[in-house]
């Protein structure tokens, strides 16, 4: 009892430009919405893949960040046997490290904080995820520095074979790493104790990253940390840690959202004044319809089906668009720089990913939906005698 | 076949009250060509739109091929005239973004038929009004005459047993409007089909069995037309 | 403009078309004024608060890095310094659980009122900041998004510094998007002496107020020439400078909305052209009419561009509007200074972004009535003619 496809779909196709008009506004209100969510998953994504969920940090209790914080030597050496820490070749995979944010120059000649982390050797085995794709792990007392290819591509002198200059000094670049798109591919590792010299750190670790045993409970040796009463530490796993940085980007969430109802309603709004225009354009067409039998679902759906169909035509258009689009801009800006709550620049791809389209077709759906609705619903409701009337 | 008695209808229009029919009461024969003639305003498309069942009566009973029409919901009237009733427009009132075939199968899409049937059927029913090879020709490159003709094959095709038909030649020049008016008689004279036309077009009385006069919303005469049985 | 009537009339004729037209545009309109408070915000702080006459002299290797606070004094003692005051980051938090919501600074507070006159501070309010030691002097933005009012008592917790402050609001700094918390350094010295830390030794950046603009330069390279070869060398610059390459980062993201904006923008050419072609096609038989009445083709095309015009032009006020109101609600809660977005969050609709929208309605609406209008008044009225009737 329904309409045939090719009814709507070849009405379609006759009203060519007010059809592409609309699958345009469609198309754009998709671009925009793609854009933004993306570049706010990408962030997300980059903030929340941080950190191992067997790792542990232990920072000085009430700082928020490793920036902020020091650990005594002392806390070090005994943590470091703390039992519930890994061990590896008889060794305890704790790494003791030291987050300084010295200004870096980028290439656009601008100026940006990096978050240099000083580590020793062990961290390459807490942090399992960071891996050397060039070069070689920095030799200890030498001046030489690794840096994550996020940071690698956006400062001067951060490319292996160059010289960096932060701090109060001069770092060979000797290797490049990968972290699986996690926020430690914006930083450069150094030495932690050149690192102390360099800031002048009275103490040389800002904090510890510990990996817990496998068959150890994580949370017990955590608690066990926080209540050591000789020094005031606080232990929490390295992935809420990051989680918990991820959540500064939440405010960006609301501004997708607002775009996308926003630009979504307006979209909607100029969808249905072209589908009222058919209706109206259409009326004989329908008493027509009407008049041979066909029901009023019949031709309430056929309506819908034209406003889906642009919909989705709009949502095809924009994604690729919008694909080709953020690819362009992230290549042309070097990545794109977000300062968090940290003093410290994560570097982020743009990237349109599966979600991001999830979320736009469901907003080019809505606004068929929504947009045709009305007049479909008039076209549906109108009565055989009326529409067929010559005047 | 079809049985009007004693029917009216009132419209509102604004703050006014349109008597449009007032107590006219006819039958019409199966097999029958009538035509209902009067002058603009008489109510001759109201009475048609009631017995095509596109419309109500306000008061009295409208019974077409033994069914009640007023006991019928909308979607109920909807069904009956998918199955009994077929329809020619005075501006053919085709679907200009279907070719012809495909405008003639509509009607085939309210019932159960496959696509293989539904396509045989059309074909055949534009066979009967002499234009299969123009099938997959749009209304817009068909002439006006070729349309209606189109739009005949349209109303014949689910076989229904009656063919209301508004102004049919209302927009023909007069060679096509005397074999549109032949054609409609053909197909009550060989099909059996009960054709109820509105016209204005005096030629038309040549082709008919009856003629019912209106004027002013009511029935002044019926009187026999001119075609030979 | 005795033709406003029969444009008015035909905008009231179709009043659902007309309407959702003009709700398209204004939705799309609030959405791109909304989109321009953020770079917008930014602008202002480069543009228009950011002074020439105020330099800031902070380490060369970087904002965390802290110098000497026997530097505050030499720095006070050079030619052309009209005052000099210090900035060090305390990092407080007020709720634990979301961190560091607006920053906040130890300062002293003789020199803050001279160092920042143009800031507005009032003198009593200033008087109170140096009467008791556990002042606070609050950015309106922040006090806004807190709730806060002058006379309120509140406490941070310190990351950095190993101590809890508590302080009384005395007062305000009166710019809408000003997020900074200020206290007396006293204060912060004696709670971590009082917690046996010591005193605090470091100060992070050092803020000098120049009326001359010829001494800005020689006294920038005097300040970084006094330092040089130090344990803590320093980097001296105009507040500009040190303003833009703060927000250097946020450059990307900009980038980013201006696209969008622009995309929102063309949406709004795209609705208005439709409903213009819509209007225009329903009303063929009309307009032969009129052109056979003897109006001119420059008429009858003026008319049907005044009516696209007109439309938009309804859309974007509506829109401008929608966008304070929205606006006027985020700053209730959500919007102000964040650790995300710095100024790009606080959402204030200038003057400026509110004659871009208009302009941006204005401007589509006219390029969206030529077209359709165009076509439709040179079309020969014999054919539309004979084409509707």
């Amino acid at each position: 009892m329904f309409l045939p496809l090719r009814y709507p779909l070849a009405n379609l196709a006759a009203r060519r430009t007010r059809t592409a008009l609309t699958v345009g506004v469609v198309a754009l209100v998709v671009v925009a919405t793609t854009l933004f969510s993306g570049l706010v998953s990408s962030l997300k994504e980059t903030l929340v893949s941080t950190g191992h969920p067997r790792n542990l940090i232990v920072l000085r209790k009430g700082s928020t960040n490793d920036g902020s914080s020091s650990l005594p030597l002392e806390a070090f050496q005994a943590l470091r046997y703390f039992e519930g820490v890994a061990r590896e070749g008889g060794e305890p995979l704790a790494s003791p490290e030291l987050v300084v944010q010295p200004f870096f120059r980028t290439a656009s000649g601008g100026r940006e904080n990096v978050l240099v982390r000083g580590v020793e050797p062990v961290a390459l085995r807490v942090h399992d995820e960071v891996e050397l794709v060039e070069g070689r792990m920095f030799a200890p007392s030498s001046g030489e520095a690794i840096v994550g290819s996020g940071a690698s591509g956006r400062y001067v002198g951060a490319q292996v074979g160059d010289v960096l200059e932060f701090g109060r000094g001069r770092w060979r670049v000797v290797g490049r790493f990968d972290a699986g798109g996690s926020s430690f591919e914006s930083e450069v590792w150094v030495d932690a104790r050149e690192l102390a010299n360099d800031a002048k750190r009275p103490v040389p670790y800002s904090g510890v990253r510990l990996r817990v045993a496998d068959g150890a409970d994580r949370d017990a040796l955590a608690r066990r940390i926080d209540a050591d009463s000789r020094w005031a530490l606080e232990a929490k796993p390295e992935t809420e840690y990051y989680a918990k940085q991820a959540e500064s980007a939440n405010v960006f969430y609301l501004i997708v959202i607002g775009l996308a109802v926003l630009a979504g309603v307006g979209a909607a709004f100029g969808a249905t004044n072209t589908l009222y225009a058919a209706v109206q354009a259409r009326r004989a067409e329908i008493g027509t319809l009407r008049a041979l039998g066909f029901p009023r679902i019949a031709i309430l759906t056929s309506f819908l089906v034209e406003a889906l169909a642009v919909a989705l035509l709009g949502f095809a258009l924009g994604a690729a668009i919008a694909a080709v689009l953020g690819r362009v801009v992230s290549q042309a800006l070097g990545g794109i720089g977000f300062g968090a709550a940290t003093f410290t620049t994560n570097v982020i791809q743009l990237r349109v990913g599966p979600s991001d389209l999830v979320l736009a077709l469901g907003l080019a759906l809505a606004i068929g939906l929504v947009g045709g609705f009305f007049p479909a619903s008039r076209a549906a409701r109108l009565r055989p005698v009326e529409a067929l009337r010559k005047a | 076949m079809i049985e009007i008695r004693d029917v009216s209808r009132v419209y509102r229009r604004g703050a006014d009250e349109v008597h449009a029919l007032e107590g006219v009461s006819l039958s019409i024969g199966a097999g029958r060509f009538v035509a209902l003639m009067g002058p603009s305003g008489s109510g001759k498309s109201t009475l048609l739109n009631l017995l095509a069942g596109l419309d109500r009566p306000s008061g009295g009973d409208v019974v077409v091929a033994g069914q009640r029409l007023n006991d019928l919901s909308e979607d109920e009237l909807a069904g009956f005239r998918a199955r009994h009733i077929g329809f020619v427009f005075q501006f053919f009132n085709l679907i200009p973004v279907l070719d012809a075939q495909r405008n003639v199968e509509l009607p085939l899409l309210l019932t159960h038929l496959g696509r293989d049937e539904r396509r045989a059927r059309a074909l055949t029913a534009l066979r009967v009004v002499g234009l299969a090879e123009r099938a997959s020709h749009k209304p817009g490159e068909l002439s006006g005459g070729e349309q209606q003709r189109v739009a005949i094959a349209r109303a014949i095709v689910s076989d229904p047993e009656i063919i209301v038909a508004d102004e049919p030649t209302g927009d023909l020049d007069a060679k096509n409007a005397v074999e549109i008016l032949g054609l409609l008689r053909d197909l009550a004279r060989e099909f059996g089909k009960t054709v109820v036309m509105v016209t204005h077009d005096p030629r038309g009385e040549a082709f008919v069995d009856e003629i019912h006069h209106l004027d002013k919303g009511v029935l002044r005469d019926s009187v026999p037309g001119g075609a030979r049985p | 403009m005795k033709f406003l009537p029969l444009i008015w009339s035909n905008l009231v004729r179709n009043k659902l078309r007309t309407a959702l037209t003009s709700a398209a545009i204004a939705l799309a309109v609030a959405l791109v004024c909304l989109l321009l408070t953020m770079p917008g915000g930014l602008d202002r702080i480069l543009n228009e608060i950011a002074s020439n006459n105020r330099l800031v002299v902070l380490n060369k290797a970087g904002l965390v890095y802290p110098l000497p606070y026997s530097y505050l004094q030499k720095v006070r003692a050079m030619d052309g310094v009209v005052a000099a005051a210090s900035w060090t980051w305390f990092g407080g938090v007020f709720r634990e659980e979301k961190g560091v919501e607006f920053p906040n600074f130890a300062v002293e507070p003789d020199p803050i009122g001279v160092v920042w006159e143009d800031w507005g501070i009032a003198p009593e309010q200033l008087e109170a900041f140096r009467r008791y030691r556990d002042a606070a002097i609050v950015g309106r933005g922040t006090l806004d998004k807190q709730g806060w009012k002058i006379g309120d008592r509140i406490a941070l917790k310190g990351t950095v510094y190993p101590v809890d402050l508590e302080f009384q609001i005395v007062g305000e700094i009166p710019d809408a998007q000003a997020p900074h918390l200020w206290f007396q350094r006293e204060y912060l010295d004696q709670a971590l002496r009082a917690a046996g830390r010591g005193g605090l030794e470091t100060l992070g950046t050092i803020w000098v107020r120049v009326d001359d603009p010829d001494e800005v330069a020689p006294l920038l390279a005097r300040i970084d020439a006094a330092f040089r070869n130090s344990e803590a060398e320093t980097a001296s610059e105009t507040e500009k400078s040190y303003f833009a390459n703060f927000f250097g980062a946020l450059e990307g993201f900009v980038t980013v909305i201006l696209i969008v904006t622009g995309l929102v923008a063309l949406c709004i050419v795209f609705i208005a052209a439709n409903t213009a072609s819509m209007a225009v096609r329903e009303r063929m038989g009309e307009i032969a009419v009129l052109k056979a009445l003897g109006f001119s083709r420059r008429l009858v095309f003026a008319t049907l561009f005044a009516e696209a015009t007109l439309l938009s032009t309804l859309g974007g006020m509506l829109g401008a509007f929608a966008a304070l109101g929205i606006t006027a609600f985020l700053r209730q809660g959500v919007a102000g200074w964040s650790p995300a977005l710095g100024p790009l969050g606080s959402f204030v609709v200038t003057n400026t972004i509110l004659v871009q929208g208009l302009f941006l309605a204005f401007f589509v609406g006219m390029l969206s009535g030529v077209v359709p209008s165009f076509g439709a008044a040179r079309r020969p009225v014999a054919e539309t003619l004979r084409e509707v009737f």
